[in-house]
């Protein structure tokens, strides 16, 4: 049954294209070779946790943390833990990542909790992205669950999950959960060509976090309090807000949050997309950096026939606004890491655009 | 199985009413390759069989070196991108050293066919990079887009059906674009803020505009030494079906060569032939901005925004000599403001090199044409609303700076 409805998938897209060579019969072909992998094959190697793997209980010396905002990855809830060796510390970075020590090992496992699942089973982990500072190099591993939740598996090349779930909205969408490749992870997590983590900045980090139910506390305070984080000067720390709680941030500032998450990785001098131009840190103050009256560089038709990034006030002549609502591959923004639109995070950039003054 | 295919495949036929003829028969090498091009060692080839390959996500190759990713030759490996689903690029490599790509075929990625930055050592060889049908808006934009890399080599391939440029280097140093057939793309090859590009024997025909020098604002460097020479630039004639708000949707149909606020260039031994609007037009940003921005020439500049990065909005050194610039139309294009313009300005007689004069200093400026056949001139002298406007090709007929051979 599977093989029909993905046949006729095609046979849609086919359809669609007028005039073009018609794709057909896809027979997947061994090109025979032997792959030597670049981690242990399961998840339950690495020893992170006891118990049933599913549980995702942490072994002692992993510690769970959030972030005030996190990226947005189709709708899927994470539960991130953090790794260090016994006796070793993370050292304080105003702005950037906290450097931490060799041996550490960021985990964020992504699932879906049994509210967002259309069956209503139980709680269903798609993967668990490890990253672990090896020497001076950050090494990205994606372990896929099966469908029984025993185990996870190193994935190389990537994949997909078909998967039926409600959106924030309540409505039900038909996911292609996807699972980057190990390049695709380097797309984001990378900074002049070295893989690095994105979220555990004292910004991000800045925030309270219920370790269990006698104890709720600040993470900074917390990961001082551990030993695992050194250098932490006196004085109010940067904050970055929650982007969908008004009480944590102005419109401008949770906008501005909500767009470095899920855009600045690239977006910035030292990432990826440096050739655009456009930045897109939190703490960027050039507008036109911003990309405010800024035409597109080689955005091609991801431009839509619209001469900037972000009109002042106008939303609708904004390219940024049309690009994070796509989901055509060629035009959408991020490039990888959803299938699905950001619904809430779309209406909060262009409210914030509607807003913004010429 | 293989009945429920071909069963499927026959009511494709029908359902779509698409002409009898063998089915493509596609194959999926996506997890494999994708897998050995990850876990590959260093100074590896890859090799890819001859056959008809579709892929659902972008390729990749990252933090490699002396990586040679080779098919079975141009249209006997095919990796097609029609049915893609992520990623913004069919082929993508980055943060690598000497790579060569070879002997394939890639088609219908949904963004840029082949994308290459910040590598240092790419060469493209004897590869075809196309949208299949007619050339449509909905086409990616580069088929072949080195960028923020250096020591980049694209030879003896093809390029076919970009919405943008077929072959685009942007923002890299020492270029070498040689030998390469070029059509029915917006521009046919472009360089932008690049510096030491040679472009030589390639031959562009058919695109809206045939070759592009463009330095842009607003980007990581500035472009300029470039030596254009023993091309064959022809009936560059198609409409321009660039998404607009690119730079390259002002390029007017019918354009030969295109400078766009660049210095140090020589073009030379080019055969430009039967390009209705321009032989050869040299812009500043200036007018760009006047014209994409809706506004009389000349009332726009560059918003101060814009000027940031020390950008010099302004072309100088310019050496147009010994080139064939003919063209046996009557009429520029008619859907261009260029075209309409010139039309108003010289009815009949389209000038064959054309500048806006639009100048930083005229103390310090430098523009020669010389030994070009029977080529016209016009100085539009936009700036001034074309009061000074002249076709006085004395005027600009001096021995140039000649930009000595980049490679040895």
């Amino acid at each position: 049954m599977k093989y029909i409805s993905a046949l006729l998938s095609i046979w849609f897209f086919a359809c669609s294209e007028t005039h073009q060579q018609v794709p057909i019969v896809m027979e997947e072909v061994s090109l025979a070779s032997d792959v030597e992998l670049p981690g242990p094959e399961k998840l339950s190697e690495w020893n992170l946790f006891k118990g049933d793997l599913k549980n995702l209980q942490p072994v002692h010396g992993m510690l769970p943390y959030e972030l005030n905002t996190p990226l947005f990855s189709d709708y899927a809830s994470k539960l991130r833990f953090v790794y260090m060796p016994e006796g070793s510390s993370a050292s304080f970075r105003k702005h950037d990542v906290v450097d931490m020590p060799t041996g550490s090992i960021l985990v964020k496992n992504f699932y879906y909790d049994t509210h967002q699942l259309v069956s209503g089973d139980q709680r269903r982990i798609m993967e668990t992205r490890l990253l672990v500072l090896e020497e001076d190099e950050w090494k990205g591993l994606t372990y896929v669950w099966n469908d029984e939740q025993t185990e996870a598996f190193l994935e190389i090349a990537g994949t997909t999950r078909p998967l039926d779930i409600f959106k924030a909205d309540g409505k039900q969408v038909a996911l292609e959960y996807s699972v980057p490749n190990l390049v695709q992870c380097k797309s984001c997590h990378e900074k002049n060509g070295k893989m690095t983590p994105i979220g555990p900045t004292v910004r991000q980090l800045n925030r309270e976090y219920p370790y269990n139910n006698q104890l709720t506390a600040n993470q900074i305070d917390r990961w001082k309090s551990l030993g695992m984080l050194e250098g932490v000067p006196a004085g109010n720390l940067p904050k970055l807000p929650v982007w969908d709680d008004e009480t944590t941030g102005s419109l401008n500032e949770r906008a501005r949050a909500w767009i470095e998450i899920n855009c600045a990785h690239c977006h910035q001098l030292a990432g990826p997309a440096k050739n655009s131009g456009l930045y897109l840190e939190y703490a960027q103050t050039d507008k036109y950096r911003l990309g405010v009256n800024k035409p597109p560089v080689a955005a091609g038709r991801g431009s839509a026939g619209l001469k900037y990034g972000i009109v002042p006030g106008k939303p609708e002549e904004s390219f940024m606004v049309h690009r994070i609502k796509s989901k055509d591959p060629g035009t959408m923004m991020p490039e990888v890491g959803r299938k699905l639109v950001h619904e809430e995070g779309v209406a909060l950039v262009t409210e914030w655009i509607s807003e913004m003054k010429p | 199985m293989k009945a429920t295919y071909l069963f499927l495949g026959i009511i494709l036929f029908i359902a779509c009413g698409y002409p009898p003829g063998a089915p493509v028969a596609w194959k999926s090498i996506e997890k494999d390759l994708q897998r050995k091009m990850i876990t590959t060692s260093d100074s590896a080839v890859i090799e890819i069989p001859e056959g008809n390959f579709m892929f659902t996500r972008a390729l990749l190759l990252d933090g490699k070196k002396h990586v040679t990713l080779r098919g079975a030759g141009v249209d006997k490996t095919i990796l097609s991108f029609a049915m893609q689903e992520e990623g913004a690029e069919g082929l993508r490599v980055s943060y690598s050293e000497n790579i060569v790509l070879e002997d394939f075929t890639i088609q219908d990625a949904k963004g840029d066919n082949i994308k290459v930055t910040d590598t240092d050592g790419i060469t493209f060889r004897r590869v075809k990079a196309e949208w299949t049908g007619e050339p449509k808006e909905t086409n990616g934009a580069y088929a072949f887009y080195p960028v923020l890399s250096s020591n980049v080599v694209i030879e003896h391939c093809i390029a076919i059906g970009a919405s943008d440029a077929g072959v685009y280097v942007g923002q890299s140093d020492s270029v070498v674009i040689r030998n390469n057939l070029v059509h029915h793309n917006v521009a046919g090859i472009e360089s932008e803020n690049s510096r030491w590009v040679e472009i030589y024997g390639n031959e562009t025909y058919q695109n809206t505009g045939g070759i592009l020098v463009f330095d842009l604002p607003g980007l990581t460097q500035s472009g300029h030494t470039t030596r254009v020479y023993s091309n064959k630039v022809y009936n560059n004639n198609y409409r321009n079906f660039a998404p607009e708000g690119n730079i390259v949707a002002s390029v007017p149909p019918g354009t030969g060569l295109m400078l766009l606020a660049t210095r140090n260039i020589e073009i030379f031994e080019n055969e430009i032939v039967d390009n209705k609007t321009l032989g050869i037009g040299v812009a500043s940003y200036d007018l760009i901005q006047a014209v994409g921005g809706g506004e009389s020439v000349g009332a726009s500049e560059v918003p101060e925004e814009q000027k940031a990065d020390d950008y010099n909005a302004y072309y100088n050194n310019i050496y147009i000599h010994h080139n064939v610039i003919e063209d046996s139309h009557i009429f520029p294009t008619l859907k261009n403001d260029f075209g309409l313009l010139f039309l108003t300005k010289f009815p009949f007689s389209t000038p064959d090199v054309v500048m806006d004069g639009i100048l930083e200093d005229p103390d310090t400026f430098n523009f020669c044409m010389t030994e070009n056949g029977d080529a016209t001139y016009a100085n539009l002298d936009a700036g001034n609303d074309f009061e000074g406007l002249n076709t006085d090709i004395q005027k600009v007929d001096c021995l140039g700076q000649q930009i000595p051979p980049i490679f040895l």
